[in-house]
């Protein structure tokens, strides 16, 4: 089941589109949300929270239209923004708390689970501190914490490591590893760090200029076509790649003492093949694993006006 | 418990307790600054030096009841001059200053102090609307006010109702305590939709505060000029009802029209020529009272907004 079906979505402000004609489902998980700025990547999310109205298009979300049942949606969703944001002048517990009320927790359940929450984002000792007094690291927690208060369906976390040094990221990344994997909480991580998406989401939606640029699983959209390898020698020997494309092989790329090859035939004999190129070479074999594309190559490329290579799941 | 404690319960566990429904949220916001504002000392103050006046009066009437009492009525006819219902009138404009202050406490900075701390969008994205949110703030900041300026004036009346109804206390103003229900509306409305609509031109509580302060010493200067003018022309209605354009004079001026009274200073039995300026038109109070208290709460309404505080 999808967690949003977004069909032909436009925003605009004025004579500016910031989403255009823009169609994703988004599937239960952790997703990752990708662009670069001004993508519309934030206003996909405030779209998802009914914070602007679509000059065309609709959706739903958590099976809530989103034009028309916005409070419904946003009880079922927690949103941690990109900015520093808190209510004045209460403790952690008391902002916690009265961000489970407004959700529409009755007052005790809400007092019981702030309580809870804030445990559970390592805030438990400072939680009778003003929220004003609070360092970056632990304002992000406190974000984090009020999204998660009332049990959400969906998070939206919008760049949920920004300011955190990088203890504080690690922390922060196991925290939403650890709500989005096997608790039932469904993620939408915006991010512009590739390797926090990488870590913490199974799939990523790629948008540029308000459109569908890629989706799919991370591994899916890593993956290079003829399942390639890369070999790590001893040391570097161009007769090991000489030998390899004599044989029938493909060599796609060579670093130092690192050859990217992609063997004839059946993936089940690509092991055997570069291992016997090797042994014709007369070179030792240091290391072999199946070759994928960093996320930065995919990104770079979805967002290229001329791709060097096809993604699965891109939008032609 | 600790966090490194061997026992605590660190994993996370999805809330499966009750929900209220996605509506009226305006209330959560109303009781959240309700909470927040009997927190406050200055409030408590505040609260309680509003009532003053009827304090005051308490105090003279049991003495010179004891008084009455000790010499007999004869010799002292007092509460047979008393003017029941105008003291009512006269504890609502002593009030006035004290209110203004509850509501410089607790709600001048409601708005501006969210804007400071991105708060609209931690209420946004909760299942409130931009009318809910305005609605909260505005009758968290109007309930606290509107029993500040009610509570003192019904145990007066409660007071003399007890004490000296047998000199007309209850039977001259039978409406009195219904009246001070109205009564109490007005000086809550008007300072609440103005904290909302002023506060919500700022980013920082003080300075909406002092905005506030200026605009309500301003119009106490200008109405001190209209009651110099009306020593010299005390017929003239326009000058009568200018002299009621200010946050305390609305209040003072539709107290006297609620109260059907042209009201008389204390411990005076008949109003003194020019010492008491008489009620002020209702065709004039009624629609300026509207139009302060929409204005503010139109100024606030498209302040904010929900899609400049994402990203």
């Amino acid at each position: 089941m999808n967690v949003a079906e977004i069909h032909g979505l436009t925003v605009r402000y004025g004579a500016f589109t910031a989403l255009n004609n823009l169609s994703v489902s988004i599937p239960e998980g952790c997703i990752g949300l990708l662009g670069p700025n001004g993508a519309g990547k934030t206003t996909l999310l405030k779209t998802i929270l009914g914070f602007v109205d679509p000059a065309a298009g609709g959706g739903k979300v958590l099976g809530f239209d989103i034009a028309t049942q916005g409070k419904q949606i946003r009880q079922q969703i927690g949103l941690m923004p990109e900015q520093d944001c808190h209510i004045p002048g209460m403790t952690a517990v008391t902002f916690v708390a009265y961000a489970g009320e407004l959700a529409g927790m009755p007052k005790e359940h809400a007092l019981r689970r702030a309580h809870e929450v804030l445990e559970y984002c390592g805030l438990g000792e400072a939680r009778y501190r003003n929220v004003e007094t609070y360092s970056t690291g632990m304002k992000q927690r406190i974000k984090f914490a009020q999204a998660l208060v009332h049990g959400p369906k969906l998070l939206l976390l919008d760049e949920p490591t920004n300011g955190l040094d990088p203890r504080g990221r690690d922390e922060m990344l196991d925290l939403v590893r650890s709500v989005s994997h096997g608790k039932g909480v469904n993620v939408i991580v915006s991010s512009h760090l590739l390797p926090d998406i990488e870590r913490t989401c199974d799939e990523v939606v790629l948008v540029m200029n308000g459109q569908l640029r890629a989706s799919g699983l991370i591994s899916e959209l890593k993956k290079i076509e003829g399942h390639p390898y890369d070999v790590e020698l001893r040391e570097p020997c161009p007769g090991f790649a000489d030998i390899a494309v004599k044989n029938g092989g493909e060599l796609l790329d060579s670093r130092s003492n690192t050859y990217r090859i992609i063997a004839p035939g059946v993936r089940e004999d690509a092991v055997k093949f570069l291992l016997k190129c090797a042994n014709e070479a007369k070179v030792q074999v240091r290391g072999l694993i199946p070759a994928e594309r960093s996320l930065e190559d995919v990104f770079l490329n979805a967002i290229s006006d001329k791709p060097t290579f096809d993604i699965p799941g891109a939008e032609k | 418990m600790s966090a490194t404690s061997p026992i605590a319960d660190l994993t996370y566990r999805d809330y499966d307790g009750p929900m209220n429904s996605a509506d009226h949220r305006w209330w959560a916001i109303a009781k959240m600054m309700m909470r927040m504002a009997i927190a406050r000392k200055g409030f408590w103050a505040c609260a309680l030096l509003s009532g003053w006046f009827y304090v005051v009066m308490m105090v003279v009437f049991y003495f010179v009841d004891v008084a009455q009492s000790s010499v007999g009525p004869a010799q002292i006819n007092y509460f047979k001059t008393v003017n029941w219902k105008d003291q009512f009138v006269t504890g609502m404009s002593t009030a006035q200053l004290f209110l203004f202050i509850v509501a410089l406490i607790i709600g001048i900075g409601t708005i501006a102090n969210d804007n400071r701390a991105n708060a609209l969008l931690i209420y946004l994205s909760k299942p409130c609307t931009k009318l809910d949110y305005l609605i909260g703030k505005w009758v968290g900041i109007f309930i606290p006010i509107y029993c500040v300026a009610l509570v003192p004036g019904l145990v007066f009346w409660a007071y003399i109702a007890m004490s000296f109804r047998e000199y007309g206390s209850v039977s001259s103003a039978p409406w009195v305590p219904l009246q001070l229900f109205v009564i109490s509306l007005f000086p809550a409305c008007i300072l609440a939709s103005l904290c909302v609509g002023v506060s919500s031109l700022f980013n920082q509580g003080r300075t909406a505060g002092f905005t506030l302060f200026g605009i309500y010493f301003i119009a106490n200067i200008f109405t001190k000029m209209m009651q110099g003018m009306h020593f010299v022309a005390p017929d003239n209605r326009f000058i009568t009802d200018l002299f009621y354009s200010s946050i305390d004079g609305l209040s003072f001026g539709l107290s006297k029209l609620a109260m059907f009274t042209d009201g008389s200073l204390p411990m005076v039995q008949k109003a003194q020529a020019g010492a008491e300026i008489g009620r002020p038109d209702a065709w004039f109070m009624f629609p300026a009272f509207i139009a302060v208290c929409a204005l503010s709460v139109w100024i606030a309404w498209i302040r904010i907004r929900p899609v400049e505080v994402v990203g």
